[in-house]
């Protein structure tokens, strides 16, 4: 499956919740759940178990509050479409790793910026909330009060938040010289190191999926 | 857009998603997630305030995929912080707070249609809870996910603002004017 191109990969892991609103909300949902279900398993070995765990996980908490707010009802109804969402995603982030997506972008003529973006936000978040951690650390070393009342909280939010955005902002200056200094600017192309093969085949079957929830949701709706 | 700009929003998005740490530290039911998209706003207008806002969601989605559909609400968000800064909303707390909690009305009734159609209000604990609070108390299913909604956004941006505010203030005057919207923002220009 990782053969795929990225946009086929997407392309599935988007008609199974659009299925799963458009058909009816019981039969649809069981069958997009067991589709996405199925894709999970034909993962690799261990993947399978990680990929259903986190699905699980993060499923599990808006079945708990789908039946408090709703009941037995609105947990079946809401709760498989909601699974679907759930276990199609996951089972795309464990597919499709994001340099092949922006590989793939790249290749078919998206401007760098888009593809530069995707991928130094995903480096740039686990690196800031490293320092976040680092950060809250050194401030109650100092003997920063974080517990409490409201007001004292809200001090200690303002001593921790500030330094940490103030430091992240004077990162930019850093990232704008080297990007300056690998020639990125509007209008330049570059040429992607491995574009993730396409085929005619798949370019058909991305388009048959799109009917395929066009046509579902014509029929729907008439 | 220039190189600085284009710079500025993976910096901003992370700052919209490092903040929970901070907000774990101390405790409070906040959320801070559009400190980073108002503030990318506030520093250089709303175009990169609202891709900050749309990456910030199409990332979080990686982690939990309930976020995409609220990319809506990041961008209400963008925009007003756009308003507010022309407004000249962040000179002070004084405007900055208010400011905040209009926003968090705004955000509320935004977030309310998706949070109902979408989810069924079943989003997160804190504003699922409130919401079976709303319907105990006799709202209608759609007043009920605006009062959990409204519970979770009302205070929520009027921290936001007052941080964004602090953050404007505390930026070196040589760094905020690298940034084309920042020293107009807090009344210096």
């Amino acid at each position: 499956m990782r053969r795929l191109h990225p946009f086929t990969l997407l392309a599935v892991a988007a008609a199974l919740p659009a299925a799963a609103w458009i058909a009816p909300p019981r039969t649809g949902g069981m069958a997009t759940v067991a589709a996405a279900l199925v894709l999970i398993v034909l993962l690799d070995g261990r993947q399978v178990f990680t990929v259903a765990r986190a699905a699980a996980f993060t499923a599990a908490p808006l079945w708990l509050f789908l039946f408090v707010l709703h009941g037995t009802t609105g947990l079946v109804e809401t709760g498989l479409r909601l699974t679907t969402v759930v276990a199609s995603s996951f089972w795309l982030v464990a597919v499709l790793p994001p340099p092949r997506l922006v590989e793939a972008m790249i290749a078919r003529g998206w401007p760098v910026s888009a593809a530069f973006l995707f991928s130094a936000t995903l480096s740039a978040v686990p690196a800031l909330r490293v320092r976040a951690g680092h950060l809250v650390d050194a401030q109650r070393a100092r003997g920063l009060r974080t517990r409490g009342g409201p007001l004292i909280r809200l001090r200690a939010l303002r001593a921790l938040a500030v330094p940490l955005v103030l430091s992240a902002l004077h990162e930019v200056d850093e990232r704008t010289l080297a990007l300056e200094t690998r020639g990125l600017g509007p209008g330049i192309k570059r040429t992607p190191l491995a574009p993730p093969p396409d085929s005619a085949m798949q370019r058909a079957v991305r388009w048959g999926i799109l009917v395929a929830c066009v046509a579902a949701l014509a029929w729907r709706i008439a | 857009m220039p190189v600085r700009l284009l710079a500025l929003i993976p910096v901003a998005v992370a700052i919209n998603l490092a903040l929970s740490a901070a907000v774990d530290a101390v405790g409070l039911p906040l959320f801070l997630d559009t400190t980073g998209t108002i503030l990318a706003t506030a520093l250089a207008g709303p175009v990169v305030g609202i891709a900050t806002g749309a990456l910030t969601s199409a990332v979080n989605s990686l982690r939990n995929p309930t976020f995409w559909p609220f990319v809506v609400v990041q961008v209400i968000v963008a925009l007003y912080a756009w308003a507010a800064t022309r407004g000249g909303w962040f000179r002070s707390l004084k405007t900055a707070v208010p400011a905040g909690f209009v926003l968090g009305v705004i955000a509320s009734a935004a977030s309310t249609p998706i949070s109902y159609f979408i989810f069924k209000c079943a989003t997160t604990g804190g504003i699922a809870l409130t919401t079976k609070l709303g319907q105990l108390l006799g709202f209608p299913p759609l007043g009920a996910c605006f009062f959990g909604s409204f519970i979770a956004d009302f205070g929520d941006k009027a921290v936001t603002f007052a941080l964004v505010t602090s953050i404007l203030h505390a930026l070196p005057r040589r760094t905020a004017a690298r940034f084309p919207f920042a020293l107009r923002a807090i009344g210096a220009a």
